[in-house]
């Protein structure tokens, strides 16, 4: 299921955050969202999955309309990992992973034995089964984090929208969660936006890169050429280097005496 | 304890409630003069009513129906709004329907020629209106919605409280004075038939829906953001609980007077025993409502030889037992 936006424009009273954004993510792709703080990133984010409006533009879900897409079925074909997971009511991880299936709940239903297999599943994927019965504020915002994914993967939606999903996650978790992810765009066509801050770890995973730059989407392709030394110097406003590792994939360091 | 225990084990305490509150009172009876009513019951023609059964069906039935239900209805949205608003702290009455209620029902006892009916009328509009106006204060606002819904609840509790104090002023210190005082403090006493035909199609309606719905609870609680992307719209779902919440309250508050406390306590007792999912701990906050206020009010008519107002009894009940919630759960999360 593709995701397309065309000048997507939207403002906080009065406030310009996001300046006719346009961007396209073809089914089955991993499209990394790059910008520095208060770029807009969540709030376009926010934009495409219906938490905010937009002022003007359009957006287009698999071809369709998604004004014309309610809330629900919204839902049920996009999901989103928030930046924020914090849990007022301590709910075990199993019962917050079960919360995905809501979309797919119709009227008074509550999820049931196939729900709860899904939601299983979906714990299994990131490989957090063993955090299932534990109480959200019981676990680390790294294992938070863990949670709120597999609860966007038993919603099942087709496209996932993930913001910041690396937050709090350890080395070895920060990676396995997006290979994870990008498997799952290979194996089961899922569709990927997901706002990063580490160019490394967009250059792992992602297929395509969207530089956003105080609202305005300045650059957009594949890795290869959106992905440069010039690019991203200009962007986050310091000196970089770019090198290739063993395999061929891009890396970038900051040079210089930037920030000692 | 597993779930169905738990509720296995609480249905059974609240029928024994009901049960010990239909036989204790200042009248002693018997199951064998029920059984006896029974009997004549059944025969077309014989049942006479005496000064017993009289206590028993128009005195004793409708005021303990009206405890469990009133109990429930208040612990339930206590429930409902604590999910809703995120927050453990708060109360049905937040958002100023008691204090609504109480102002209507002032205003009822002073004016001139009002009934009983008028009372409890004024005070269920007051309350409903109450609300209303707190709500109509955040839609003017429109930011930050959950949080200044708070804020502007306690406006509206504010500006009726003034009023309420108004009334009390200007208030004839014999009669309209104390009739205000005993009515806020609240008791199941005035509780008839009447009543419970009032308070249970409106209770048991809400307590239905928000059973039916009470997994989207789980959900609303997550905030706004996630319930969206959940595919919930959260401003449509605050409505519909605060409307079903406040009626329940309301026609409560109208019908018995202000009754602290089980709208904060019982749903921290309910999490206690349950856990925080709202599947399993509003069944469980039902049952403890209803049982929690058909204890209070028990002990409020048998612990003096005069009645208690039932509001200062979940109050001295509720006030410790919060006090040692917050101490056992203080390492849970839920406070």
């Amino acid at each position: 299921m593709s995701l397309v936006c065309r000048d997507i424009s939207f403002a906080y009273n009065g406030s310009r955050v996001l300046h006719q954004v346009g961007l396209e993510v073809p089914a089955g792709s991993f499209c990394a969202l790059l910008g520095r703080n208060g770029s807009g990133k969540t709030t376009l984010l926010h934009c495409l999955c219906g938490i905010l409006t937009p002022e003007s533009g359009k957006m287009m879900i698999n071809n369709k309309p998604a004004h014309l897409i309610n809330g629900t079925a919204r839902a049920q074909c996009i999901s989103l990992v928030p930046q924020e997971t914090e849990q007022i009511f301590p709910f075990t991880v199993l019962d917050l992973v079960l919360m995905g299936r809501n979309p797919h709940l119709r009227g008074f239903a509550m999820p049931g034995a196939d729900d709860e297999k899904i939601a299983w599943q979906a714990l299994e994927l990131i490989g957090a089964t063993h955090l299932a019965k534990r109480r959200v504020n019981r676990i680390s915002g790294g294992e938070r984090q863990l949670a709120a994914v597999a609860r966007a993967l038993a919603q099942q939606a087709p496209v996932m929208l993930l913001d910041e999903p690396t937050n709090h996650l350890d080395f070895q978790n920060q990676y396995h969660l997006l290979y994870q992810i990008r498997r799952l765009c290979r194996n089961r066509n899922l569709t990927v936006l997901a706002s990063m801050h580490n160019p490394n770890a967009v250059a792992a995973v992602a297929d395509r890169v969207v530089l956003l730059e105080a609202g305005h989407a300045v650059l957009q392709g594949d890795v290869e050429s959106v992905l440069t030394q010039k690019q991203l110097s200009r962007l986050y406003g310091m000196p970089l280097v770019e090198s290739r590792l063993r395999g061929g994939q891009k890396h970038f360091m900051p040079v210089g005496d930037f920030g000692r | 304890m597993s779930y169905q225990k738990t509720l296995w084990a609480l249905g059974s305490i609240l029928i024994m409630l009901f049960f010990l509150s239909l036989f204790t009172g200042q009248m002693h009876l018997t199951f064998a003069d029920v059984a006896a009513w029974g009997r004549d019951w059944l025969e077309p023609g014989r049942l006479e009513p005496s000064p017993k059964s009289l206590v028993f069906f128009d005195v004793r039935l409708p005021r303990s129906l009206a405890a469990v239900l009133g109990g429930a209805g208040l612990a339930v949205s206590g429930a409902a709004y604590q999910g809703l608003f995120r927050n453990p702290l708060v109360s049905p009455d937040i958002l100023g329907v008691s204090a609504g209620c109480a102002f209507g029902a002032a205003l009822g006892l002073i004016l001139p020629g009002s009934s009983f009916g008028i009372v409890r009328a004024l005070s269920f509009a007051f309350g409903v209106s109450a609300v209303a106006l707190a709500a109509g204060i955040a839609r003017a606002v429109a930011v930050r919605q959950v949080l200044v819904l708070i804020l502007a609840g306690l406006v509206v509790t504010s500006m009726f409280n003034a009023l309420l104090m108004v009334l009390k002023y200007t208030a004839d210190p014999y009669s309209q004075l104390p009739a205000i005082v005993f009515w806020v403090m609240g008791s199941m006493h005035r509780c008839s038939w009447a009543d419970v035909r009032l308070i249970a199609p409106v209770i048991l309606a809400g307590l239905a829906l928000i059973f039916l719905l009470r997994f989207k609870l789980n959900i609303l609680s997550l905030g706004d953001v996630q319930a969206t992307s959940l595919g919930l719209n959260p401003r449509r779902y605050r409505i519909f609980f605060i409307g079903i919440s406040s009626l329940m309250v309301a026609v409560t508050v109208s019908a018995c007077g202000q009754i602290g406390w089980i709208g904060l306590v019982i749903p921290h007792m309910a999490r206690t025993l349950s856990g925080p999912d709202h599947r399993v701990m509003i069944p469980v906050t039902a049952l403890m409502g209803g049982a929690f206020l058909l204890a209070a009010d028990l002990a409020a008519r048998s612990l003096t030889s005069a009645e208690l107002p039932v509001s200062i009894l979940t109050a001295m009940a509720g006030g410790p037992l919060f006090a040692f919630l917050l101490y056992r759960n203080r390492a849970r999360g839920w406070i």
